[in-house]
């Protein structure tokens, strides 16, 4: 295998069982996970995304199939390697999980003196850390005294206290108001950029996947539905799902109606001239604009349009998009 | 004032009641710790949902601590005089008191612990496991440091439950305040002599009762900005009235208690 450096999940299985039953978490997964990606699970509530992220560290046991990372299966690790590999794989949570009777350095320093590392190593280890998560004025602080944001900059700092190669991040910003999220990507997508740590990403939020992440899976009914990077899965999404979850208005929009329905997208490659001016004024074709959203980032347009064309004109439309190097469906 | 009273106060008997009780019940609750609390960590990690799960253990353990429990102290004691005759070679005395204690306090003690830990955030644990942290790291650094208030609170709650049975031990195999009530002022009726005692025993219970809470509130570390904030709120509420703010400003609220 020429990458060998992944998290790889192989007919991942996970049934709890239940008086009613074996209940079915996950089902078939396979995954890749590239090193060096960060890399989204995006699913509703209770499609098992919390349960899959906890299977590639074990902190629960698939009921079958294999987790390999860096190539090793580490359902066949004995307990002691488990959790020495367990500190190559840092997490954090939707509830920060914090030693509430530690101050903000314990707190960071915690993993550290799980490995037995010496005080002073430890404490100057723990103070470049909270340089870099921007806490080092809190050292003394216990987490009641926090907020939000800050203690998820604690658990963060805290999971990367050992210098781990991948951070699971289950949720991690789904307690946060928009601005402090916003604050908690840029750091988490700092972190992938600037020590190259594999991040992977549990989440229901859209616009998480959207500002931070190179790759996504989507995960319904303990499966995955569809998996690609962010930019092919949020342009053309295949599944259902997907769909639903990436653009739920659009569903609305195209049911009914007359005509032929296309859907544009724009994701940054196209021209930025007005394009549907230009479509009236070069084919005289009038297109009905059923939904749009569409944003401006550096100069380049992202988003989706829908719009209605009458049937005949449909191939002159076509020809005209391909001529502009816009990206379109016909739904 | 009874012959017994006068008795009593002119030899210090009323004193070495005190220091009895005391003793006993300091003594028992010590060794009632040394037994509860690991028996309380055990039964809180073999349980079906804890770190090691073996659940036929954590079965039998609660079902001997609950019947030990179902006892009442008055009727265990006297099971027991066979027991201690058996091992200390006396059913009278502190000995024999001290160890009719433990043995009646330890599982009450056990379910105390088993109670605090259980109070602690499940997603600390898990944090604390996704670090690679071992069983007994996460008994010694997470679960018995996050439960300490509440370990505190509890010892409190069983140093009293003990100091109450010692006086009934009293009774049987004597020795403190208890035993000076029962068995010495009862059968000549000196009120004087019971009410004191029972006023001894308030005045020890509201002493371990103060005491044990402002340490368990001095060392929890949750919440301490909210009661500054309380706090200055009602002391100076005009100067600084946006406690919202307070939250994400350390400072601010290090300022206000600074001004109580």
């Amino acid at each position: 295998m020429s990458n060998i450096s992944k998290i790889q999940l192989i007919n991942l299985t996970k049934t709890y069982p239940s008086p009613a039953g074996d209940v079915t978490a996950l089902e078939n997964i396979d995954l890749t996970i590239p090193d060096g990606s960060v890399f989204g699970i995006i699913g509703l509530s209770g499609a098992g995304k919390s349960t899959l992220v906890r299977c590639i560290n074990l902190l629960e046991r698939p009921t079958s199939g294999q987790v390999l990372i860096d190539g090793e299966d580490i359902t066949k690790l004995p307990k002691k390697k488990l959790l020495r590999l367990r500190r190559n794989i840092g997490m954090i949570f939707q509830g920060f999980n914090l030693l509430e009777q530690r101050t903000v350095e314990a707190n960071v320093r915690f993993p550290l003196e799980l490995d037995r590392i010496p005080r002073d190593k430890a404490n100057a280890r723990v103070a470049e850390l909270l340089e870099m998560v921007g806490l080092s004025d809190k050292a003394k602080s216990y987490p009641s005294q926090l907020s939000g944001g800050q203690k998820q900059r604690v658990a963060i700092a805290r999971a990367l206290a050992t210098n781990p190669k991948y951070v699971l991040c289950d949720e991690a910003t789904s307690a946060l108001d928009p601005t402090t999220t916003e604050s908690i990507l840029g750091l988490i997508k700092d972190i992938n950029k600037k020590l190259g740590v594999t991040v992977v990403v549990i989440t229901h939020e859209m616009r998480v996947v959207e500002s931070i992440c190179t790759h996504v899976a989507v995960i319904d009914n303990s499966r995955i539905a569809e998996v690609g990077l962010v930019s092919e899965v949020f342009s053309f999404p295949q599944s259902e799902i997907a769909k639903q979850l990436i653009i739920p208005n659009l569903i609305r929009s195209l049911s009914g109606g007359e005509g032929t329905k296309l859907r544009l997208v724009f994701n940054g490659e196209g021209t930025d001239e007005p394009i549907i001016s230009a479509l009236a004024m070069e084919c005289r074709v009038a297109a009905n604009i059923l939904y749009a959203d569409t944003k401006n980032i550096d100069g380049k347009t992202f988003g989706h349009m829908v719009i209605t064309v009458p049937e005949e004109t449909t191939a002159k439309v076509k020809e005209f998009l391909d001529a502009h190097n816009v990206s379109y469906k016909e739904e | 004032m009874s012959t017994l009273f006068t008795q009593l106060w002119q030899n210090g008997g009323f004193w070495v009641g005190v220091g009895e009780t005391l003793y006993m019940t300091v003594a028992s609750a010590l060794l009632a710790y040394v037994i509860g609390l690991p028996l309380g960590v055990i039964l809180v990690i073999t349980d079906s949902d804890g770190l090691t799960p073996v659940v036929w253990l954590n079965k039998i353990l609660s079902i001997l601590v609950n019947i030990l429990r179902s006892i009442p102290f008055i009727i265990l004691m006297v099971a027991l005089i066979p027991f201690s005759r058996a091992i200390l070679g006396t059913s009278i005395g502190n000995g024999a008191m001290i160890l009719m204690l433990v043995v009646a306090s330890a599982p009450y003690v056990a379910r105390m612990v088993e109670s605090s830990l259980k109070e602690v955030d499940k997603g600390i644990v898990e944090a604390a496991r996704s670090m690679g942290a071992n069983t007994f790291q996460i008994i010694w650094k997470v679960y018995l440091p996050e439960a300490k208030p509440s370990l505190i609170v509890g010892a409190v709650i069983s140093t009293v439950t003990i100091l109450g049975y010692s006086a009934m031990s009293g009774t049987i195999a004597g020795g403190g305040l208890g035993s000076i009530a029962v068995t010495q002022a009862r059968p000549s009726n000196a009120q004087d002599v019971i009410w004191l005692c029972v006023a001894l025993m308030v005045v020890i219970v509201q002493i371990i009762q103060e005491v044990g809470m402002f340490v368990a509130r001095k060392v929890d570390k949750r919440r301490r900005t909210n009661k500054k904030i309380k706090q200055s709120k009602n002391n100076n509420s005009d100067s600084n009235g946006n406690a919202e703010t307070t939250d994400d400003n350390g400072k601010n609220s290090a300022n206000n208690a600074a001004t109580i």
